[in-house]
């Protein structure tokens, strides 16, 4: 399954790739996301809960940040399993400075599943991501926001 | 009184089918009884790092786990297949292991790693969850034609470019390219034939039940061939003396081909059982029934048919690629290749024909016999390369067709027909069916409604399939010389009691198609007796001596014709004692409603009578033993060979792609018919899962091999509302090598059906120059065609 999107901040790109970076910060406005913690180097492990449309499950694995190029992007390397199937994906994220206080962020990668995630989730996986993309940004938003004010 | 054959007779087995007291493997509870829950892979390949079974071993309420390192330490042996197909260099198959539990690498998404045995079904399930496995994932290839190029991934290391066979049938290729180089025109055409789940109603289901006392085994399972599974698991798996084993199939919710085969699990809970000294029952839930039934066709290929100026076929070329999933099934081999190749002469006169067959292992699930089993894809190529070759060579395709028929021959008075791919068809008037069939439609009628529809800007279309397939399988010593590793004949054993009731057992196992009916028919019609005297007994093995099981349109032409030869031991012992009790000759008497009478007077002895007498032998024969009953192994004298024309009408919706089947014409020719109505059931559910692989199923692996539309979400079966009435008629033409004339009827609606209904989308779609688009005919693919 293919994974893009972008969206408009109103901040700076060293702003939001600070928050983007603080593993308490993503850790609450990640849809779902229970835990995150560091266990290494650009390396956290995460427990999630998701329910997409029939099937429903918790997650747990590792996310690796690969990559890295301060302040304009990274990769998310994301590895997680549930009872009913796993997901292995590679996300990489940019951002784009427009002006000091506008920033576009867009999101390009591939998500692959299997199990029952994969025979019965498939087709309504893209809508999941669509809403949790959606979701994550509204939450930085606020995150972003929060912190100016 | 009798007279059954031929009519309608309602099915007995129904009053308990529709009142919910059927008797099914899950509806089976014995005492101490436990649940298995199997662990299986998410992925398609990969390798199995670790397994820990701690946590669910901890659970209050299991049992047991046993993992695919247990199995492997038991020295137990995999699921063997029933039969061998060479290469064309003569070198055997590639056949590797395929163990109940894997311990090493999962080869296709639902490969089974570990067991889970519980108190219940839903502890088993929950302890499954904490069954621990570290998988290392690894690419996977599911699409049978790529897994041949070179460095696809391998499915089995000692299966190099995941080759299993590679096979050709007919008239040398030299011989078939020299014909097609003289041809005037040459229709090619390459497709898919796709994938699809057999999706019976009643999901899989097996009770293990070892008992210590007697050292016994009972094995409960959806099987259509509970004789034939018993010797696979006793003889090549768990090594089990098979007179220790009793193997019972009791009400089947079908089966369509999907429980033909000797699976796993039903092995696997045969092994538990032994081990833990307890019953244990595995029951398929939904999910698993679409990620591990065998499932059906898969075939990629080329085909090109030659033709003269005048039409006449000159020579047909095939290339397939078959599917065989990741592990051998018990008829894999066979279905793609004898059951395939020799049907590609159709009802035509092709001259020079050459099949080319490449068996794959893909990471996918089993593929296996599927309604029709071979006989459909073959079907299918022929008649949409005569559709095809008819708008290319700007020819009606009735006409076309009328000019390549082999002509009419009833198998007695004229021989049978010699193919170029080794069958000999026993009778056959495929005019017959044709005209009867274009009467039906008002074939001249529909044209000039078509010319006008187009002008109006609807899309209207008729397609045409006229099909044979071999059924009544099979001879044995032929397909013994095919490479089969069983003989295919059927077991009759029909025992009078002494009060003249009849039991009658029969190795043939019914799984929806009501044996308890139409083969009560043919006995009491032979014997004279009333329907209800008769009780058809199947699908157990104590109680039935033997039985090569239910597939391939054979339960009445095979598994019948042996209870006809023991219904005429009977009848023959019978006379012996009427003679005596009558005090004439036997040559004096004759055997009709029942009883025996010296012909030309009044004198006679009933059925019922000269039972007893069998029974209580104090005036008797001198000589003669007690008892009527008897039992007869009948092996056929050749397949049997049922055709029939086919006639599809849509109307594709030019706004959305959707097609409309609007009228759907069958006429059959399946033999001798004993009970129209159950025939025509037959033939009602074929055509709708015909027309379903047309324009709706289809198995969608992604390039991970991962099964995506693995549930009733996403797979979309056939409804009432996706079918128009149909309209069926038969022809019947006897079968003349079997005692009742009949040559099946399970199969037809499968195989003829599909192709009618893409001709019939094609020739709509015309307008536009669209001379192909692969099945599922779906709005979405339809309506892409129609714009790009």
């Amino acid at each position: 399954m293919q994974l893009t999107g972008t969206h408009k901040f109103n901040a700076s790109a060293t702003k939001i790739w600070s928050k983007l970076m603080d593993t308490d910060t993503l850790a609450r406005i990640t849809p779902g996301v229970s835990k995150l913690e560091e266990i290494g180097q650009d390396q956290y492990k995460a427990i999630a809960e998701v329910k997409m449309g029939p099937v429903s499950g918790s997650f747990s694995g590792n996310l690796n940040v690969l990559d890295k190029q301060e302040p304009r992007s990274f990769v998310l390397n994301i590895k997680q399993s549930s009872k009913i199937g796993n997901v292995a994906a590679d996300v990489k994220i940019e951002l784009q400075s427009i002006s000091e206080h506008e920033t576009d962020l867009s999101f390009d990668g591939k998500a692959n599943m299997s199990g029952l995630l994969a025979r019965t989730g498939q087709r309504v996986m893209s809508g999941v991501a669509n809403t949790l993309s959606k979701q994550f940004f509204k939450a930085l938003e606020e995150e972003l926001a929060s912190q100016e004010g | 009184m009798t007279n059954y054959i031929g009519k309608a007779v309602k099915r007995v087995e129904d009053k308990r089918f529709i009142t919910g007291k059927g008797r099914y493997t899950d509806d089976i509870v014995l005492p101490g009884m436990t649940h298995a829950y199997i662990v299986r892979s998410p992925y398609a390949h990969a390798r199995i790092l670790s397994v820990d079974t701690s946590a669910a071993e901890a659970m209050e309420g299991v049992v047991k786990v046993f993992t695919g390192k247990d199995i492997a330490e038991s020295g137990i042996n995999g699921i063997p297949t029933g039969w061998q197909v060479n290469f064309k260099n003569g070198d055997t198959m590639k056949e590797p292991p395929h163990p109940l539990l894997v311990s090493d690498k999962a080869r296709y998404m639902g490969d089974a790693v570990a067991v889970v045995i519980a108190e219940s079904r839903e502890i088993a399930r929950d302890a499954g969850d904490r069954v621990e496995v570290e998988y290392e994932e690894l690419p996977a290839v599911a699409d049978a034609k790529k897994a041949t190029e070179a460095g696809a991934p391998l499915v089995h290391d000692d299966a190099p470019n995941n080759l299993c066979f590679d096979w050709e049938l007919g008239n040398p290729k030299a011989e078939v390219n020299e014909a097609m180089s003289k041809a005037h025109h040459i229709t090619t055409l390459e497709f898919v034939n796709q994938r699809v789940i057999p999706n019976a109603i009643e999901p899989r289901s097996a009770i293990g039940h070892f008992e210590e006392s007697s050292d016994k085994y009972t094995l409960y399972t959806t099987s259509q061939n509970p004789h034939l599974t018993r010797l696979l698991m006793c003889a090549f798996v768990l090594g089990i003396p098979e007179h220790k084993v009793r193997v019972v199939a009791p009400d089947v919710g079908g089966g369509f081909g999907s429980k033909i085969f000797h699976y796993a699990e039903e092995a696997l809970v045969i092994w538990c059982s032994q081990r833990l000294k307890r019953p244990v029952k595995w029951t398929a839930d939904r999910s698993e029934a679409f990620m591990t039934d065998a499932h059906g066709r898969d075939h990629v290929s080329k085909a090109e048919m030659g033709f003269d100026q005048n039409g006449k076929i000159v020579g047909l070329r095939v290339k397939t690629y078959a599917n065989l999933g990741a592990y051998l099934s018990t008829f894999a081999p066979c279905v793609p290749t004898w059951l395939h190749g020799t049907l590609l002469q159709g009802l035509y006169t092709t001259p020079k024909i050459n099949v080319d067959v490449t068996g794959v292992f893909t990471h996918t699930v089993m593929v296996d016999a599927y309604r029709g089993a071979g006989r459909p894809e073959a079907t299918y190529l022929l008649e949409r390369l005569m559709d095809t070759a008819a708008l290319e060579m700007k020819m009606d395709p009735v006409e076309l067709r009328r000019k390549n028929f082999i002509p009419a021959f009833d198998g007695v008075t004229q021989p049978g027909y010699q193919t170029q791919v080794a069958l000999q068809y026993d009778s056959g008037n495929y005019h017959g069916v044709l005209d009867r069939a274009l009467e039906m439609v008002g074939y001249e009628k529909f044209r000039k409604e078509q010319e006008q529809a187009r002008k109006d800007g609807k899309l209207l279309g008729i397609g045409f399939s006229t099909y044979i397939e071999a059924c009544g399988i099979a001879p044995s010593a032929v397909v013994g010389a095919l490479g089969a590793r069983a003989g295919l004949y059927e077991v009759g054993q029909v025992r009078v009691q002494p009060t003249g009731k009849v039991s009658v057992y029969t190795g043939s196992h019914s799984h929806g198609q009501g044996h308890e009916t139409t083969f009560a028919q043919v006995v009491a019609d032979r014997l004279g007796i009333p329907m209800d005297d008769v009780e058809i007994i199947h699908g157990d093995s104590e109680s039935v001596a033997f039985g090569m099981g239910t597939y391939g349109s054979r339960s009445l032409a095979v598994g019948g014709s042996a209870i006809v030869k023991s219904l005429d031991k009977i009848i023959e012992k019978g006379a012996k004692i009427a003679a005596h009790k009558l005090e004439a000759s036997e040559e004096d008497l004759e055997f009709a409603e029942g009883k025996w009478t010296v012909k030309g007077t009044d004198k006679s002895v009933g059925f019922g009578d000269v039972a007893l007498t069998a029974y209580v032998p104090h005036n008797y024969p001198a000589g003669l033993e007690p008892g009527l009953d008897f039992s007869s192994f009948y092996d056929p004298a050749n397949f049997t060979y049922p055709f029939g024309a086919h006639v599809a009408i849509v109307e594709v919706d030019q706004e959305t792609g959707k097609v409309r089947l609007k009228r759907f014409i069958a006429v059959d020719d399946v033999g001798n018919v004993i009970n129209p109505m159950i025939v025509d059931g037959q033939i009602h559910g074929g055509l709708a899962q015909g027309i379903g692989q047309a324009l709706l199923e289809g198995a969608v692996y992604d390039e991970n091999g991962q099964l995506i539309n693995g549930s009733y979400m996403d797979y979309t079966m056939p409804r009432a509302d996706d079918l128009p009435s149909f309209e069926i008629d038969r022809q019947v033409t006897p079968c003349p090598h079997n005692p009742l004339g009949v040559k099946g009827a399970g199969e037809a609606g499968t195989i003829g059906s599909t192709p009618a209904v893409v001709n019939a989308v094609m020739d709509a779609l015309s307008p536009f120059g669209i001379k192909n688009l692969e099945m599922p005919l779906t709005p979405e693919r339809v309506w892409r065609a129609m714009n790009s």
